[in-house]
């Protein structure tokens, strides 16, 4: 008996591609050769067009077929199996495209025009790519030149400032840390501004999952599990006409994240090395331990009691409280990171891969505070036929992140308390041990040293397609896509933080978050007459979320040492097991016609169906309509021959948002309502079957330009959004038992303008490239119900109102006019509230708007704008000979921000330590200044007022970025046996100039409509980094 | 090829086009329930009833002691906020102990719990079913009897808020009326509540004993005097409750769950309440004894040195419910139960209302057994009038001291018809309509159907 194998025989090239795809996915490392019989070779050289270096990476292709190479070293290529009359397309991005017919030349060089920034790139967008060229949406696009310049760990933090329409901000400086950000305004009240993320065509969870925050007000960045080297663009898909097809979450914009891919050619084997140092970018001024025992003093004075607090007595009966502690030095290091990442990318016709890895161990500037992240990626391209491709791309994220609790309120705050912390508190009591807890206060050195909190996920990230050409035109494809964020968090607050003996805590909580789903889709491009081009999308999507969490809390742990929760004595809460379930089922399609790409029309319609409104309501519908004009093909305008190209863009469409609770229209019936260890269940949301979607109807007009041989290039965009039936938790009689019922009420506007220069100022051996964009976003709320208003307005947290007309994020309170000098200063005798105390010298003066001679809260008025005038950033690229050189300059302004860790700073609440301006308080009769006498337990409540004090110009401009890069000269390169070397130094966060007198203006403390309120978030830090990029 | 990749294919077209049906956006609740879809079991109506004792914990931490004690001569403060303005007679609509939300979700639960518990049981004469039902009127009527208390005229809701629909906008309704309602609820409680539960049970759960005793105290609240006197007689012969020595007598408070306790809000590590900070800390607590408190007690009062720290010049450390002796400056929660009626309470009350109906034996008899207890001789009629001036403000002043920080001086003056004479020396009060307090004003803000207390507007 004999076995043959019939090479060509499908079964075994079955076996054979499931080897190598088993292969792959083991070693992700192997390259395979091409199998098929060649006709002819093309080799050549790609260059710039504008300096002459060779271009590497260029996506060589015969066109119409998946055979293709890149170019490699010195810009090299060599491409078999092409036929004379073929067409050869060369393509990478930052280069206008070029198709060349293959004639008899075995040989074919090519000089690409650099188009970097300029309106020839293509961009992704939803269920396609485009030529941006032909956009007639709103869409920004950031590729990984950029992001490889920036050395930043994740995909938001490099939006910020690069992305015109964009705003990011910092919701805390700590590695892994949530950040904020903002699509052209805030489009809702209550529920979320989060634009939708979507990686390689997969919606994923932008929203932190993570529960143990300690007394933090946000979670953790869960776009942190991106690796940005693994990132080949980043789109910001804006106005309707771009987002509407993604219909119900598209309100807040949508971030289209696209990963390396492999291309047909040579292996490309990269290896990148960073290590770098961070410090703290500001240290700020606060009181020693003799300035502040008088300053405690003075405030008990001041009340008019007699009595001398215990504390501030030096004497061995108070060790204690006899030190003279500089807590930000104690807390604060410089810190050090490091990250390798590997990757190779390759292929052959029918088999692409791109596969990389990547760590990373970044310490934060406070004590302890730790970031551990490990990536792995595999995305391969398999053509099975001439018409089927199928293919995989696959992540997977280890993080751990070793917290510390950096934000929010109380004994349990690290950064407040390094700011605010008494001076004379000891570090350690005589006997040597930690003075952990004294005065009501837990130690934050101790907190940062011996508290846990630590954070552990594991995320895979994958979607698989298929892919088959029906027709030549008509393509089917179909995505099997899935997310799943596995998090287990621990806390413990050890005793020796604590007064009571052996009194400590700990939890536990693990989550899972899985979203999957499907979308299938037929796509249809024809081009009739060589002028008509015609485009078609049609298709249906289920997606699938399901959110689980399990958790127990403890207390009384025989040691601080075992922290597990075996060990605890007292289980004080095992009522965590939570889960909850959404669905969603879409149809969408498209239709888009130009004609020679000078008219340009396009028309989408999504269905969106969710589980989370009521059962009449599911359905929302999304169409939105653009058209483009390309006036510089327009014959009759001969006059703008400087114009290299101009277009006009308009469209309008609509997109909802859907981010409420996955049961709110149904009402809430909650366990955990538990009476001593009897387990309890209560009434918790009221429901209303009568919910639906927050819809978005935007406008947007733009124009693109360029001129000069495109080395100057401008895009303005103006636009218009309208959000109605906004979900708002509307508050309710409590009669009722109930604070609020979530309905659709109201109307906000937003509308701005966004402008993009790039200009190639010099070309040729001394290269410079500037970008410059620049973002303005007027906020309104346009209607809100009568019946919701209190005088006209909404009180929203503590810190803002909401009120027609005006912005989200107004600051209201009391307008502080300086101190009374003189207990006579205050002629009328005004007092703080109609039956309290008469204001005295050392006193604040409160503007007493109606003039009653009462403060109270009718005095109360508007005190600051959140929202900046305009916000943006500017890019200069400077390149000579081996040497290139980016400085990136960040800018806000007009903004202002609500201080309250100033308030804490400066308020001798809890006999907080206060700023070096209480050396300037009011201390006796006739005193002129602008800092009022500190009084304990003051009953006139002078602190605790939100008052204009604290209100502060948040605007800046920030050294962003600056990078330096030394590329090794190829020959020399290759003399160590390596295709590329670059050495680079990277500087992060260098100088702020500002007014803000907290640690950073880049803040905001609080997610949703709490913006910007400085709450004392983990501050940014000033990063060096140095960096090697190797090619193997 | 052709064959694998129609196959692909077909794979792909099912699973795009199989599951996708409109049941699919059918989600319920997994790990809590619809608003409409809880009760269905006996243990559910047992949890919904347990769900309303959580909000008790949330209503009493911190209010007990503003609305029974704050705005009455025993206690002084130096804090800023609810209690200087109690104190001072600033009462403003912006105050925390002018919210009654926690006692309407009190409400809301116990209605939610009054409809839907018969639903779960069949028929009508489940022992657990009339029981449960019982702890739910009765906590319902605790909600109203404080709310009438503190407000006077408050929204009557008997019903369940379950939709959009129903009437969110209710005005308020007569004292009277409302009165009339908990009467009934606790008549009704009284009558089906179990006499004994097991355990600490007793003491933290409303009992047959509980509900009498909180009609005792509506009866003395409305002055009807003989039905107080019926509802205390069942109490004081209630085998669950007797009075405990003087040894122990900070242990009623400190340790909890003791004979002498009728109905106490049960607290422990991790559902916790603000005694600590009220009356514990040593330098910085919210009330210190007054003067005049201090200097109320008769000479060998064995109570005296419980209560509070003597030895400090200016007395701050209220001892009565962490120990003698307790030191602390911590300003962390407190884990202590709250007592709101316990049997010396009860014990006065009937005595008080003896006294009104001129029986003074029966008052004496009552009122010397706890004179004695803490050590004081026993009074006469003759003795009482001679230090007090009459029978009744000799019982009066023994609560005030017995009671002390307990939450019932305020009350006591109020219904007695006292707390002008005593207050208006210290802070002025002067006018009837002063002595409710004013509605908040975020209550107003979400009711166009409410006005303010006339005193206030």
């Amino acid at each position: 008996m004999s076995v043959t194998i019939n090479l060509t025989h499908p079964r075994s090239n079955r076996i054979r591609i499931l080897e190598s795809l088993i292969f792959l996915l083991l070693f992700g490392l192997l390259w395979i050769q091409p199998v098929f019989a060649q006709t002819k070779s093309i080799s050549g050289k790609v260059i710039d067009l504008d300096t002459g270096q060779p271009v590497l990476g260029v996506n060589i292709f015969v066109k119409g077929t998946t055979n293709g190479t890149s170019s490699g070293e010195g810009g090299q290529y060599t491409l078999s199996g092409v036929s004379t009359g073929n067409i050869l397309t060369f393509s990478i991005l930052g280069y206008a495209s070029q198709e060349i017919t293959v004639g008899a030349q075995q040989t074919i060089n090519v000089s690409l025009q650099s188009s970097t920034n300029s309106i020839e790139e293509m961009v992704v967008v939803g269920y396609g790519r485009q030529k941006k060229r032909n956009l007639t949406g709103s869409v920004v696009s950031v590729g990984s030149e950029e992001i490889d310049k920036t050395a930043l760990q994740d995909p938001i933090s490099i939006l910020q400032g690069r992305a015109a329409g964009v705003q990011v901000t910092s919701n805390s400086g700590a590695p892994g840390g949530e950040m904020t950000i903002r699509v052209r305004g805030n489009s809702s009240l209550n529920s979320g501004n989060n634009p939708l993320f979507v990686v390689d065509g997969i919606p994923i969870e932008s929203n932190s999952i993570s529960s143990l925050n300690g007394s933090e007000n946000f979670g953790l960045n869960p776009l942190a599990d991106l690796n940005p080297t693994d990132i080949a663009s980043i789109e910001v898909l804006k106005d309707a006409a771009s987002t509407a097809i993604y219909g119900s979450r598209a309100a807040n914009g949508v971030v289209m994240i696209t990963t390396k891919r492999g291309a047909a050619g040579k292996p490309e084997v990269t290896m990148n090395v960073t290590t770098g140092l961070s410090e703290l970018s500001r240290k700020l001024s606060v009181l020693n331990a003799t300035q502040y025992r008088q300053l405690i003093l003075d405030s008990y004075t001041n009340l008019g009691t007699t009595e001398e607090p215990y504390f501030t007595i030096i004497d061995s009966l108070n060790p204690m409280n006899n030190g003279d502690v500089d807590w930000q030095e104690e807390l604060m290091r410089t810190a050090a990171q490091y990250k390798v990442d590997f990757a190779v990318r390759g292929g052959n016709q029918n088999t692409k891969y791109a596969w990389s890895s990547s760590y990373l161990d970044q310490d934060g500037v406070i004590l302890n505070s730790n970031y551990k992240r490990i990536t792995s990626r595999l995305n391969v391209d398999f053509n099975i036929s001439d018409k089927l491709t199928v293919g995989q791309s696959v992540s997977f994220t280890n993080g751990t992140n070793n917290r510390i609790n950096a934000g929010g309120v109380g004994n349990l705050s690290v950064i407040r308390e390094l700011l605010v912390r008494p001076p004379i508190m000891s570090m350690y009591l005589p006997d040597g041990s930690l003075n952990g807890y004294s005065l009501g206060r837990r130690n934050p050195v101790g907190i940062a040293l011996y508290a846990t909190h630590l954070n552990k996920s594991n995320r895979l990230i994958g979607s698989q397609y298929v892919e088959y050409a029906i027709l030549p035109e008509l393509k089917f494809r179909s995505n099997l896509n899935f997310d799943y964020i596995s998090m287990k968090e621990d806390e413990f607050m050890p005793s020796i933080l604590d007064y009571r003996e052996g009194y400590n805590t700990g939890a536990v909580r693990s989550s899972g978050n899985l979203t999957w789903g499907n979308e299938s889709y037929f796509s249809y491009n024809k081009t009739v007459d060589q002028v008509h081009n015609f485009g078609a999308l049609l298709g249906l999507s289920f997606q699938k979320w399901r959110f689980d969490r399990t958790g127990l809390d403890g207390m009384f742990f025989p040691s601080d040492d075992i922290r597990t929760l075996n060990a605890a004595g007292v289980i004080s809460n095992q009522g965590i097991n939570v889960a909850s379930e959404h669905a969603m089922l879409s149809y969408f399609g498209r239709f888009s016609y130009d004609y020679q790409s000078k008219y340009l029309a396009e028309f989408n319609l999504r269905a969106d169906g969710s589980s989370r409104f009521g059962r009449d309501q599911r359905f929302g519908y999304f169409p939105s309509a653009s058209v483009g004009w390309r006036f510089s093909e327009e014959s009759g305008l001969d006059g703008l021959g400087f114009l290299d190209d101009g277009k006009l863009r308009f469209s309008a469409g609509m997109t909802g948002n859907e981010a409420i609770g996955d049961y709110t229209s149904q009402g809430e019936f909650s366990l955990g309502s538990n009476y001593l260890d009897f387990s309890g269940a209560a009434p918790t949301v009221m429901p209303n079957a009568g919910l639906t979607w927050e819809t978005t109807t935007q406008y947007n007009a733009g124009l693109d330009m360029a001129f000069l041989a495109n080395r100057l290039s401008l895009t303005v965009d103006l636009y218009l959004k309208n959000t109605k039936d906004l979900l708002y938790n509307v508050p309710i009689p409590n009669t009722t038992g109930f604070n609020y019922i979530t309905q659709n009420i109201g109307t906000i506007q937003n509308r701005g303008a966004e402008f993009l220069v790039t200009s190639k100022n010099l070309v040729g051996k001394f290269g410079w490239n500037s970008n410059l964009n620049i973002s303005l976003n007027r906020n309104k709320v346009t209607s809100l119900p009568e019946n919701l208003l209190t005088n006209g307005y909404i009180q929203n947290g503590n810190f803002h109102i909401l009120q027609e007309g005006l912005p989200i994020g107004v600051f209201y309170g009391w307008e502080f006019d300086g101190v009374y000098a003189r207990d006579e200063d205050n002629v009328n005798g005004v007092t703080h509230g109609a039956l309290g105390p008469v204001f005295e010298g050392g006193d604040p003066i409160w503007r007493d708007l109606n003039g009653d001679n009462i403060i109270n809260q009718d005095d109360r008025q508007i005190i600051g704008y959140a929202e900046p005038k305009f916000f943006g950033g500017i890019s200069n690229d400077f390149s000579y000979k081996n040497f290139s050189l980016n400085v990136f300059f960040q800018f806000s302004y007009g903004n202002e921000i609500y201080s309250e860790i100033n308030h804490q700073r400066n308020s001798v609440v809890r006999y907080n330590n206060l700023s070096t301006d209480a050396l300037s308080r009011w201390r006796e009769q006739g005193d002129i200044t602008n800092f009022p006498k500190p009084v304990r337990d003051d009953p006139k409540q002078s602190d605790s007022r939100v008052q204009s004090r604290w209100v502060e110009d948040g605007s800046y401009i920030k050294l962003k970025n600056v990078n330096l890069r030394y590329s090794f000269a190829p020959d020399l390169v290759k003399r160590i046996g390596l295709y590329r070397l670059d050495a680079f130094v990277t500087a992060s966060n260098l100088i702020t100039w500002t007014k803000y007198t907290g640690f950073d203006p880049d803040v905001n403390s609080y997610s949703g409509l709490r913006v910007g309120v400085d709450e004392g978030s983990y501050p940014q830090s000033r990063t060096f980094i140095f960096g090697l990029n190797i090619g193997l | 090829m052709k064959k694998i990749s129609i196959r692909v294919l077909g794979c792909a077209l099912l699973l795009a086009f199989g599951s996708c049906s409109d049941s699919l956006l059918d989600k319920d609740p997994i790990s809590s329930f619809s608003a409409n879809g809880f009760y269905k079991s006996a243990s559910d109506a047992q949890a919904g009833v347990y769900g309303i004792y959580n909000s008790v914990q949330s209503t009493f931490r911190l209010n007990f002691a503003y609305w029974g004690e704050g705005r009455a001569d025993a206690v002084q403060t130096n804090h800023a906020g609810d209690p200087f303005m109690l104190k001072q007679n600033g009462l403003t609509s912006i105050m925390t102990s002018s919210r009654w939300d926690n006692l309407y979700v009190m409400i809301s639960r116990a209605n939610y719990a009054i409809k839907y518990i018969p639903t779960v049981f069949e028929g009508d004469d489940s022992s657990l079913r009339n029981q449960l039902l019982g702890q739910s009127r009765a906590l319902r009527a605790l909600a109203y009897f404080y709310a009438v208390r503190v407000w006077g005229d408050v929204p009557l809701i008997l019903e369940p808020y379950e939709s959009i629909n129903q009437e969110l906008f209710v005005s308020v309704t007569n004292q009277e009326t409302i009165l009339n309602q908990i009467e009934e609820d606790l008549i009704f409680a009284s009558a089906n509540c179990a006499a004994s539960y097991g355990g600490e049970r007793n003491r933290v759960l409303i009992t047959k004993g509980a509900a009498d005793a909180l009609l005792t105290q509506l009866y003395m609240w409305r002055k009807d005097y003989a039905k107080a006197i019926e509802s205390a007689d069942r109490v004081v012969g209630n085998s669950l409750y007797s009075l405990v020595s003087m040894s122990n007598w900070n242990d009623i408070f400190s340790a909890g769950l003791s004979n002498e306790s009728i109905f106490e809000v049960g607290y422990n590590e991790v559902q916790t309440n603000a005694l600590r900070v009220l009356y514990a800390i040593g330098s910085d607590s919210d009330y210190f004894p007054s003067e005049s408190f201090r200097n109320s007690f008769e000479d060998g009062d064995l109570r005296k040195t419980k209560i509070y720290d003597i030895t400090q010049a200016q007395p701050r450390k209220i001892w009565k419910f962490f120990g003698e002796g307790f030191n602390d400056e911590s300003a962390d929660p407190s884990a202590n139960n709250i007592v709101l009626v316990r049997l010396a309470d009860i014990m006065l009350l009937k005595a008080e209302a003896h006294a009104n109906l001129n029986q003074a034996d029966e008052a004496l008899t009552l009122l010397n057994t706890i004179r004695r207890r803490a050590g004081l001789d026993a009074l006469d009629a003759q003795s009482a009038t001679a230090l007090y001036g009459d029978l009744v403000s000799a019982i009066l002043h023994e609560r005030s001291i017995e009671l002390c920080f307990e939450g019932h001086r305020w009350f006591d003056l109020v219904r007695t018809g006292r707390a002008i004479q005593v207050m208006g020396p210290i802070n002025g009060l002067s006018d009837v309509r002063n002595l409710v307090w004013p509605l908040h004003e975020d209550a107003i803000n979400r009711n166009p159907s409410l006005s303010q207390n006339e005193f206030y507007r």
